[in-house]
């Protein structure tokens, strides 16, 4: 008996060495621009968990640091945090990293300190923090807590709005513009006016997206005076494809023709099924127009390369300091938005051309009106409640 | 009745990978090596699969390297932990966090966020069993599924036979239950055992391209999304028995059904029912452990 004890604690020591000496050479990806005279400033990203690649969120933060290093001369690393991303915060700032930005969700040691430590931000006054998503660094009355900390937000409410208003539009028109060849799409007065939602869970980061989407149904539908369904689920996961795929297949079934989902990987699989199905899926925080090509309307996308540049270039200016310590891009701004339609396009049919131009033409005024402030947008992430007597022609199941 | 039908169907697609992972996790656990592995192996079933087809073309090779790849982590897990008599536990657990890292990784070198199959459909690998298939509530069950989801169930019987009415399922048991014994009788343990974690293997990459391959047509790092431990949760629950275990594992497709389905009409409570089997299974655990233990008097009894 003590033997197999032996046994077994070698063998977990010799997995944690492994697994340590993994860490210290694999889980971190080193790219560095040669570095040119000038600028003291050395920035690094800490990568969220859906890694560097993923054409979008990560990856166009990854860009937008290389469009600075090239710039500006300066030297930049990407980390993917394989041991938390408190130790990755920790060991960058140590290595003199003076610019971080934080795209994973997690900033309690950052902000608050965990286990009774410090707080991550006192113990590095000099480097300056970026947190993504979020705006942790506020006490309860909205004060700043930590000067070295800024908090970039995204308004993927007004993009979602924008992408709700599109669905609708070619909802209506979906043969027309796509034909019956390809695709299967439940006709208007068999239920087709419905739209399916799937979030990876239920808080504020995700309802912003559906809250938004809905009130983009609304806007066109009562222009239209039609009435829409709307079916949620906010508990898909993040990881389960093939959950998010039989889910999306329950609300194409109800006639959905057109389903939104906010829940990484889950929403691959949700496209998966609208490929299946001849019908239409919305992606998100990246470019995913031709993961399944014709068959993903849109993706709502948080452009990170603004944000991370024009950050950058502050502090290569010396004026980081001076920049507000919460920052939020709009749809003015580039950094949330639609992707540009081009990929959906391509599948429209010669008939459909038309109107094609035609509602791409009303969607440009909707962005329009969002930017100047004609339409606002409930935005959950602010904690804004969502009002559904506002949105009278969409009714949620 | 359109309700009931998807249910239906949904409730044999979520069931089939699990009971494959069931099924081939019984003979492990009756040989007494108690393979937690199934989840990493099953995520290296679906993920070879689908790259190789990627990379291919060809759906008969992705099928072939997907099994062929499996075994051999099977191999790797029996020579681990039973030539070298380390702890199978902690084998099981390295399996199951090297395979998702390796697929990350080769993703990550690919340059690809996933990986989604442009020249196959999934439509292209159903069966659509003609006649059958407009009979109502039986239609949903019988037709319209792939080939591995009818092995699946098929498979079902197979093991029960396997396990109980063959020579070779008999030594399996006595090589689990007590091995000296079998020593005795001149079995080659060791063998018996490498069978039992190789049939495991085969069913879990089985299981793995019926996930990704045959009803997505993609790969998404994660997606065998802890089934794998759900099965040995079955594995447990029906303690070994091919058929029972399979009925745990067709509760938890059940219940993932009327989660998924009932969404439509219940919204976000409808995830009320993914909690069920969990319920069930600590309920069935307790009882069966309180029912084996009551009659035991004896001071200091040692449960082993």
């Amino acid at each position: 008996m003590k033997k197999r004890v032996v046994q077994a604690l070698g063998c977990l020591l010799a997995m944690t060495m492994v697994a340590g000496s993994l860490t210290a050479c694999g889980g971190k990806s080193e790219k560095k621009a040669e570095k040119k005279e000038g600028s003291d400033v050395k920035v690094a990203i800490i990568c969220s968990a859906a890694g560097q690649n993923d054409n979008g969120y990560n990856q166009s933060a990854v860009e937008g640091a290389k469009k600075a290093a090239d710039e500006f001369g300066i030297e930049y690393k990407v980390v993917e945090p394989t041991t938390g991303v408190p130790q990755a915060l920790e060991s960058l700032a140590d290595d003199g990293y003076n610019v971080i930005f934080n795209l994973e969700y997690d900033f309690e040691a950052l902000i608050q300190g965990t286990g009774g430590a410090q707080p991550i931000a006192e113990m590095y006054p000099d480097t300056t923090f970026v947190c993504v998503n979020d705006n942790p660094n506020q006490d309860k009355d909205g004060k700043t807590i930590h000067d070295n900390v800024i908090s970039v937000l995204f308004d993927v409410h007004q993009a979602s709005f924008v992408a709700g208003a599109l669905t609708t539009l070619v909802n209506e028109n979906a043969e027309t513009l796509f034909g019956t060849d390809d695709y299967n799409f439940t006709p208007a007065d068999d239920g087709g006016r419905s739209v399916g939602f799937i979030g990876g869970t239920n808080s504020n980061g995700i309802t912003v997206f559906s809250y938004g989407y809905i009130e983009g149904i609304n806007y066109e539908a009562e222009k239209l005076g039609v009435n829409y369904d709307y079916y949620a689920k906010y508990d898909a996961g993040f990881a389960d494809s093939a959950t998010g795929s039989t889910v999306a297949g329950t609300y194409y079934n109800q006639g959905a023709n057109i389903v939104f989902s906010v829940a990484g990987s889950v929403g691959d699989g949700v496209a998966s099924k609208a490929k299946e199905e001849g019908k239409l899926a919305i992606q998100v925080d990246a470019n995913k127009d031709d993961q399944q090509p014709g068959y993903v309307l849109t993706s709502v996308i948080k452009n990170t390369e603004v944000p991370v540049y024009d950050i950058v270039k502050e502090a290569v200016n010396g004026k980081i300091d001076k920049m507000d310590r919460a920052q939020t891009y709009s749809l003015a701004s580039g950094a949330a938005s639609i992707t540009d339609l081009s990929e959906i396009s391509k599948h429209i049919q010669d008939s459909g051309k038309d109107k094609w131009e035609e509602i791409k033409a009303e969607i440009k005024d909707v962005e329009d009106k969002i930017s100047d402030g004609t339409i606002v947008v409930t935005d959950a992430q602010s904690g804004e409640e969502f009002d559904a007597s506002k949105c009278p022609n969409v009714t949620v199941k | 009745m359109e309700l009931l039908n998807s249910i239906l169907y949904d409730t044999v697609y979520h069931s089939a990978p699990i009971i494959l992972c069931v099924i081939g996790g019984i003979f492990a656990y009756k040989a007494n090596v108690l393979n937690i592995a199934l989840e990493g192996m099953m995520l290296n079933g679906a993920f070879i699969s689908v790259l190789v087809e990627y990379l291919t073309g060809s759906v008969a090779l992705a099928v072939i390297a997907a099994i062929v790849t499996t075994l051999l982590w099977g191999l790797v897990f029996s020579f681990l932990g039973i030539t070298c008599n380390g702890n199978v536990i902690v084998i099981g657990l390295g399996i199951n966090l090297i395979v998702p890292a390796i697929a990350k990784f080769v993703l990550k070198v690919m340059e690809l966020a996933n990986i989604s199959l442009q020249d196959v459909g999934v439509a292209d690998f159903k069966i659509n069993i003609p006649g059958i298939k407009s009979i109502p509530l039986i239609g949903g069950i019988v037709s319209g599924h792939p080939v591995i989801t009818y092995l699946a169930f098929i498979g079902i019987a197979a093991a029960a036979i396997l396990m109980y009415k063959t020579k070779f399922g008999i030594y399996v048991r006595v090589v689990g239950e007590n091995e000296d014994s079998a020593i005795s009788l001149g079995l080659k343990t060791q063998k018996y055992k490498y069978i039992a974690v190789l049939i495991g293997a085969f069913c879990c990459a089985l299981a793995g391209i019926n996930l990704s391959m045959e009803r997505m047509a993609m790969f998404t790092s994660d997606m065998t999304a802890g089934r794998g431990f759900i099965a040995i949760a079955a594995i447990y629950c029906g303690q070994g028995k091919p058929v029972q275990s399979s009925l745990y594992a067709i509760l938890f497709g059940v219940a993932r059904s009327l989660a998924v389905n009932l969404s439509v009409y219940a919204g976000p409570a409808a995830g009320m029912f993914d909690t069920i089997p969990y319920i069930i299974m600590v309920a069935v655990l307790a009882v069966v452990s309180f029912m084996k233990f009551k009659d035991v008097k004896v001071r200091g009894y040692k449960f082993d």
